[in-house]
């Protein structure tokens, strides 16, 4: 299929989400959307899926313009969408989640399961997949999961399928299994849009890429004529900052020591144990749902585990969280939408919260909001927070600044201690800079810092020392110097395979 | 006590407690599984009881008031589906609503249309029939509890089995529990997650409005202000202990009936009212307390 927007705009009140921007996909070509966060890719492509109705512009299909109504217009003409969070129904097989809202049905409405089920299985030989049609989709990993999402878009027959972010969550072997299953695709003439911000797999897997920034199209042409660091100036618009850089030095005292720890969950953990000392990142990869949030919420005192936790050689696995925060730990949820932050509060009240020196802040029994507003300035200068002053509800602010202020927050406290949890989930690559080099500023300044992420290159970027957590078992440990992309992805699904790392 | 549970009379007794809680709650069910906190069924439940003794005192034949009772029940439904779905009124209020129109209204319509007061019955309203089932009537306790009920009690019990395969094999049973779990995948692709909560309003107001009808015109041939008492909140419960499963809620809602219909018998023993009156609610209490503890060894 062939598809091309021309001179498409969007508003959004004030704000020109996308702007003037015409663009075209060839029937079998794999074309990559690249740009930051609200750079308005994903805006482009809501409006080529009949999500959004763009203010001015014309969609054409196959040459002919086209107007949706609603996305079922879309899809009636061959469109389909993977999403980039999934839109599955856990609680159904994977069979039920293929056909929902294009079930194959008899004139009483009864859905004729074994029709779906053959005509699924063609799709299976033809491009090489292969998945149980039977399981529940709420017990399968995040890699099936997206199989799942895809045969959905390949069972309605689309030939032009827009992917939103799909290798966010995948391990390497799974990521190599979706690009082949793309190329098949392109082989049989469908068209693929892929929005990414990873460049190295643009490289890998486009005929042509598309840097859009700032709701304009920068730039557009064949992947043969661009280079990764065209496409990384055009992104960001300008020089690259320069890359980080670690200084090498040795880890000092223990500071977090964690012995024979068990938790009990949806996916339990332990026996593990495991050191963090002061003036290194501790890095533990794996896929998510592996016992990642079940260790450090044990860590954290979120959730009840037994073994002994040590904190600067005292011991904190009785203490609640308000204890172990005081004994000179700090933690950077994943979520800040619930965990991180209070989002019907304001940005100087977010700031503020879990401080142990309440006495700066108050006065008498009452708060003393000039001194939290000052406080919540200096963060808003220093982490760049884009905010409309210390009083703005933390819910205005965008994902980047919203991360931005939990880690800002608890890096000021200066505890011997930081865990962050995917510390840059979601945000911008400017956001993602400002947050690397804060960690890796604590960490030379003789912090210790445990960093949980499911993005390996963020492990690879900034850990001295590597764990990877797969079922619950933490594998043995990879020194930063010898990691190896496939091997941490071959640990990462399947238990001890890799055997011996030397030193 | 013994006694009591043996006695043939109160085995006949128990379908027709059952009936109107199992219908109300199988209404309810569709709702919860469909994304739609529904706390109305007490009134939707109360019109179609109305409507019930209305349709057959004008149009002659229970099957009319049968009908009645339909589609007054839908009518609450759409009622529900116009604030809570169009308007974003939050679905406990719209159920406050629905269940204080409910009450008003029939109140109001008893006195405009029968002008009477607190109950009416006329010999002019007719009503199901017992339905004796050859082979099975003859049949000691079996024979008592299944045959000479309602044709109501039977319908409800097929739209156990029916409702189950709905929402195994149906289009729209599909699309309902995906209403209720993850409504973006519906509308993601190309469906609207608040035309399936419509129709679910509407089959669970049609499910309740049966539910009245055994009540006024089944159980009894009358209509009494208030008749459906706090039967369709027992139907909520069920509906939420079971999570909309139409096999478990078939058990939960008959021992909920068959404690309702136990505590009507013992009346005749000398316990005040006051007690008896409370016993549904009790046994409420204890499944609750039952099913969290089992739930929470489950987690351990």
């Amino acid at each position: 299929m062939r598809a091309s927007l021309e001179h498409i705009s969007v508003d959004f009140g004030p704000v020109k989400a996308v702007d003037d921007v015409s663009f075209g996909v060839a029937a079998g070509e794999i074309h990559a959307i690249v740009g930051e966060n609200g750079a308005g890719k994903s805006t482009l492509m809501n409006v080529l899926f009949g999500l959004v109705r763009p203010n001015n512009g014309r969609i054409l299909i196959d040459g002919d313009e086209r107007v949706w109504n609603s996305p079922q217009d879309a899809i009636e003409a061959g469109l389909g969408m993977v999403h980039q969070h999934f839109m599955l129904q856990d609680d159904m097989t994977v069979l039920e989640n293929i056909v929902l809202c294009s079930e194959p049905a008899n004139a009483l409405g009864f859905v004729n399961f074994t029709a779906a089920r053959n005509r699924i299985r063609d799709g299976f030989s033809q491009h090489g997949i292969s998945i149980d049609l039977n399981a529940r989709v709420g017990d399968l990993g995040v890699g099936q999961r997206q199989i799942v999402e895809i045969l959905k878009v390949l069972y309605r027959d689309a030939r032009l399928i827009i992917l939103d972010e799909p290798t966010a969550v995948l391990t390497p072997q799974e990521k190599d299994r979706l690009f082949a299953i793309l190329h098949s695709f392109a082989t049989d003439r469908r068209s693929i849009i892929i929005i990414t911000h990873k460049l190295d797999e643009v490289m890998e897997v486009a005929d042509r890429v598309s840097v859009m920034r700032g709701g304009r199209l920068v730039s557009s042409g064949s992947l043969l004529k661009t280079t990764k660091e065209r496409m990384a100036r055009d992104i960001v618009g300008g020089e690259l900052p320069p890359p980080l850089r670690r200084s090498a030095r040795a880890p000092g005292r223990v500071v977090l020591s964690v012995r024979d720890l068990r938790v009990k969950g949806h996916m339990p953990v332990g026996p593990l144990s495991l050191d963090v000392g002061a003036g290194e990142i501790v890095g533990i990869a794996g896929v998510s749902g592996n016992g990642q949030s079940e260790l450090i919420q044990a860590i954290t005192g979120l959730r009840r585990a037994s073994g002994e936790i040590r904190l600067d050689g005292k011991r904190v696995d009785n203490m609640d969280v308000a204890g172990r925060r005081g004994a000179g730990m700090s933690y950077i949820p994943e979520d800040r939408q619930r965990t991180g932050l209070a989002l019907g509060a304001s940005v100087s009240e977010n700031a503020n919260a879990g401080r142990d020196d309440v006495g700066r802040f108050s006065k008498g029994p009452f708060l003393d909001r000039k001194a939290m507003a000052d406080f919540a300035r200096g963060l808003i200068d220093r982490y760049r927070i884009k905010a409309a002053g210390p009083r703005a509800l933390a819910s205005t602010l965008s994902g980047g600044n919203k991360q931005k202020l939990v880690v800002g927050r608890e890096l000021s406290r200066s505890t011997p201690l930081v865990i962050a949890e995917n510390p840059t989930w979601g945000v911008d690559i400017g956001a993602i800079e400002l947050i690397h080099a804060e960690l890796l500023r604590m960490r030379d300044a003789g912090h210790a810092i445990l960093l949980v992420s499911t993005e390996l290159d963020e492990i690879l970027t900034l850990s001295d020392r590597i764990f990877v957590i797969y079922a619950g078992a933490l594998s043995d440990e990879i020194p930063a110097s010898s990691a190896d992309r496939q091997k941490i992805g071959m640990l990462m699904t399947s238990r001890r395979t890799a055997t011996k790392v030397e030193a | 006590m013994l006694e009591i549970i043996l006695d043939p009379s109160f085995l006949a007794s128990i379908p027709r407690f059952v009936t109107p809680i199992l219908l109300a709650a199988l209404g309810g069910a569709i709702c919860e599984r469909a994304g739609v906190f529904n706390i109305g069924l007490e009134g939707m439940m109360l019109t179609g009881a109305f409507f019930a003794v209305l349709g057959s005192y004008f149009g002659g034949s229970v099957y009319v008031g049968a009908l009645a009772a339909v589609l007054s029940g839908m009518a609450m439904g759409a009622i529900f589906a116009e604030f809570n779905l169009r308007r974003g009124g939050d679905p406990i209020v719209v159920s406050i609503a629905v269940n204080l129109l409910a009450a008003g209204l029939t109140t109001f319509l008893l006195r405009a249309i029968f002008d009477v007061a607190g109950a009416f019955r006329d010999p002019a309203i007719g009503g199901f029939g017992p339905i004796d089932i050859p082979g099975l009537a003859a049949l000691p306790a079996i024979g008592q509890l299944l045959s000479g009920q309602s044709l109501l009690f039977y319908v409800s019990l097929v739209l156990v089995l029916a409702l189950h395969v709905f929402f195994a094999r149906h289009r729209l049973g599909l699309r309902i529990r995906a209403a209720g779990e993850n409504p973006a995948g519906l509308t993601a692709g190309g469906v609207s997650p608040n035309r399936v909560r419509l129709a679910a309003l509407l089959m669970c107001g049609a499910l309740c409005g049966l539910a009245g009808a055994q009540l006024s015109i089944a159980n009894v041939n009358l209509f009494v202000e208030n008749m459906s008492a706090g039967r369709g909140w027992i139907a909520v419960v069920a509906v939420l202990l079971t999570r909309g499963r139409p096999l478990p809620l078939f058990f939960i809602a008959s021992l909920f009936g068959a404690v309702d219909s136990l505590s009507f018998r013992v009346q005749g023993f000398g316990l005040p009212q006051q007690f008896t009156d409370m016993m549904p609610y009790l046994a409420t209490l204890v499944v609750l307390t039952v099913l969290s503890w089992i739930r929470l060894q489950r987690a351990r």
